[in-house]
């Protein structure tokens, strides 16, 4: 009796065999499209392989040309079998995308993602858990708090880090030194009250001039203001908003920005809509007395002639400190990645204090605590946002933030018409961004 | 038994070609229409009865019709419900009523008709992002030429921030959709005129009906298919409308003119819901099925055979 593969084989006709072989030489081109040749491949002829990596560094200025020529350049010399790819994406465009080439099971092997998107996408699981990976202990002892917090997803079935820090920012108080002279006011506010105060001083309606510009109704824009006035979003484990969002506090501080509007005291980027003029193009024009942004308006207004002359100072202190928001990126890497352990690998050069030193240069401000000195030592005006960094707080690190985020602005902006009190607005907040930080559909 | 002879096989392998060469160029549309709408229509109306994860492989508990029963109670949904049934409602006849005036005008021999025909057809092959920057000037409220226009009349300069609230946000959005779609039903309905046979007119003009009867008991009757093919398809593109209401407002201020397809794209790409986004395609694209089911019978009945 033959064996049963060659009874098979005798079987097939050669139209049949041929047929075989293609489909298996088409399997294996497939296999090395996701990857599972490649890389089984990459281990034992030592191939040399490309990491794509996408981002949405600025073409305007120096950050994507410093990453390319000076960061990767580096990590190739280091790496020898290792190139990198990076592909620049407008910010609308670079989660969409991400999230399509992950369905389509051919993602890039890493991300620069805004860390908001972080834990949206450890729900989805298309990102690595890398807490696991050797030299993240190291990183997360050397990290700022603040940024790391970003990375640690504590909700969903598998907490852990999903990320590697990259950047981080904050928010401090721009204010305009010949508008604050001209009011008869020495210096920029020291407290929140002081700073609605000054606001009313400051503005001047017959000259379209508003003593503060609030950049919108949505958490990144009104955190600050909430905090440092003791109030907040959610609680700890960001699973709840119930008796925070809706707290006295957080009433209070609405209140104080909802009377300043209605005095007129802040200008349209507060409302928004198509003609609202925003705080970076107000501020220079002597629309906005002050407003808060971060460490990249700095060089906006280095191209602005003539550049008004400003100051930067830390956000006023209220009844819960001086408190404003984290910003920055995170490094994701992709789960069907084509090349994991090298992408891991990158990452972790990306935190590397060669790595960080010549992007704070360029405005990325350091997560790494031992950094904090030396880019304020390069980049003095860094150094108001290193220190507003030691007291800032993350949003929800939550896959619902997104949702919540936007229940938040719609019912502000009701509130903000009218249409509902500032009390029964953060009622109905409260309420949605439960549903949304439980993940539960609206 | 007989064999078919030459001349009979021949004849019965052509009427077999006959048949099946229709069905043999259908194929690559068939194809492409079946990979690119019914399949993912299908996987779209599948994926709502899931908690659904994009990554290939992940778990996809069901959860029957939760995703359907929230999107009644979503105000979201409704706002952008009620937004988009006005649009249909305002600019569907609008543009048929005004694309077929302009067509009527210009079936006559009249002078500069090509040049007229070209600009009004233009705006339906300007891109969007073009028409929307151009509009956004237009209704600014700083230097816009409509607050510019209406100060004209008004005894104080006008500074209506247009795109800023509800109502004149809406406002902005029929007129650009209207101004950019006419141009399609004006083209249909200038075929379907052309169409109409000289004699039928020109024997009830004889038989001395006035004009307006002529339009009503022969014009009309004569380009029906025309209408309904149009008014499907405007129908069906202005339950889609998100890309102007995207580019103008970007559905604010807050949320207030939102439409649909720009909740379910929100809900997909922001939120990461996307079994929930796939609930509310599926039933807009049930109700445009069935209202353009309704509309085909109804414009069929007592249509001229």
């Amino acid at each position: 009796m033959q064996p049963a593969k060659s009874r098979l084989r005798t079987r097939i006709k050669p139209a049949g065999r041929f047929a075989v072989a293609a489909a298996v030489v088409l399997a294996g081109s497939v296999a090395g499209i996701t990857g599972i040749a490649a890389s089984s491949a990459s281990a034992k002829t030592a191939k040399p392989i490309t990491l794509q990596f996408w981002s949405t560094y600025d073409l305007k200025d120096k950050e994507e040309s410093t990453f390319v020529n000076v960061v990767i350049k580096k990590f190739e010399q280091e790496n020898p079998g290792i190139k990198v790819d990076a592909s620049v994406y407008l910010y609308a465009d670079l989660l969409p995308k991400f999230l399509a080439a992950s369905a389509a099971g051919d993602p890039p092997d890493l991300m620069r993602s805004d860390i908001q998107w972080v834990p949206q996408l450890a729900s989805e699981g298309v990102i690595k858990n890398v807490g696991s990976v050797p030299g993240f202990s190291a990183i997360e002892a050397a990290t700022l708090p603040g940024p790391l917090a970003t990375t640690r997803v504590a909700t969903g079935e598998a907490p852990g880090y999903y990320a590697f820090p990259d950047d981080t920012n904050t928010q401090a108080l721009f204010w305009n030194k010949a508008l604050f002279a001209a009011a008869g006011i020495s210096g920029p506010p020291k407290t929140l009250s002081q700073m609605y105060a000054d606001a009313a001083t400051l503005t001047n309606a017959s000259k379209q001039q508003y003593g503060l510009g609030v950049d919108g109704t949505d958490m990144w824009n009104m955190a600050p203001y909430i905090w440092s006035a003791g109030g907040g979003f959610t609680n700890a484990k960001y699973n709840s908003a119930t008796g925070v969002m809706n707290s006295s506090k957080t009433v209070g501080a609405v209140t104080s920005l909802v009377n300043l509007l209605k005095a007129g005291d802040i200008g349209s980027d507060f409302e928004g809509g198509a003609s609202a003029v925003s705080g970076e193009e107000g501020f220079p024009k002597g629309e906005y007395a002050m407003y808060i942004d971060g460490p990249w308006a700095v060089d906006t207004y280095k191209a602005d002639n003539p550049m008004p002359a400003y100051g930067i100072a830390p956000f006023p202190k209220g009844p819960g400190g001086s408190v404003s928001t984290v910003g920055g990126e995170d490094i994701v890497v992709a789960s069907g990645g084509h090349h994991i352990t090298a992408a891991e690998k990158f990452a972790e050069f990306l935190d590397s204090p060669f790595a960080q030193e010549a992007m704070a240069a360029q405005g990325d401000m350091s997560t790494e605590t031992s950094d904090a000195a030396a880019e304020v030592k390069t980049t003095p005006y860094l150094k108001v946002f290193a220190q507003q960094l030691e007291t800032a707080k993350v949003r929800a690190v939550s896959a619902g933030y997104s949702q919540m985020d936007s229940d938040w602005s719609t019912e502000m902006g009701a509130i903000l018409a009218g249409k509902v009190t500032v009390s029964a607005g953060l009622n109905t907040a409260a309420a949605q961004a439960n549903g949304a930080l439980r993940g539960i559909t609206p | 038994m007989d064999k078919p002879s030459g001349a009979g096989f021949r004849r019965a392998r052509q009427r077999a070609g006959n048949l099946l060469t229709p069905y043999a160029l259908l194929i690559p549309a068939a194809a492409m229409f079946a990979v690119f709408i019914i399949y993912p229509l299908y996987r779209q109306f599948n994926i709502s009865f899931y908690d659904w994860h994009i990554f290939p492989g992940a778990s996809n508990p069901g959860v029957g019709l939760t995703n359907f029963r929230a999107m009644f109670k979503d105000p979201a949904v409704r706002t952008a419900a009620v937004n988009t049934l006005l649009f249909v409602v305002i600019t569907v006849p609008i543009q048929i009523v005004l694309g077929l005036a302009a067509a009527a005008i210009l079936t006559d021999r009249l002078p500069g008709r090509g040049l007229l025909r070209g600009l009004i057809f233009i705006p339906v092959v300007t891109s969007w992002v073009v028409v929307a920057y151009i509009f956004a000037y237009i209704f600014a409220e700083q230097g816009g030429l409509a607050n510019a226009f209406l100060s004209l009349f008004a005894s104080h300069p006008v500074h209506t921030d247009w795109l800023a609230h509800r109502w004149t946000g809406e406002a902005v959005i029929w007129i650009v959709s209207i101004w950019k779609g006419i141009g399609w039903s004006f083209i249909m309905f200038l075929a379907a005129l052309d169409g109409v046979p000289r004699t039928l007119l020109e024997a009830s003009r004889v038989d001395g009906a006035r004009e307006g009867s002529v339009w009503r008991h022969v014009v009309l009757p004569s380009i029906r298919p025309t209408m309904a093919f149009v008014l499907v398809l405007l129908l069906i593109g202005a339950s889609q409308v998100w890309i102007q209401v995207f580019l103008l407002t970007g559905g604010g201020p807050y949320g207030s003119t939102q439409v649909l397809l720009g909740v379910a794209y929100q809900q997909a790409f922001s939120f990461f819901n996307f079994s929930y986004a796939g609930a509310i395609a599926s039933v807009m694209a049930l109700v445009v099925l069935v209202f353009s089911i309704v509309q085909i019978r109804l414009l069929r009945r007592g249509q001229v055979r």
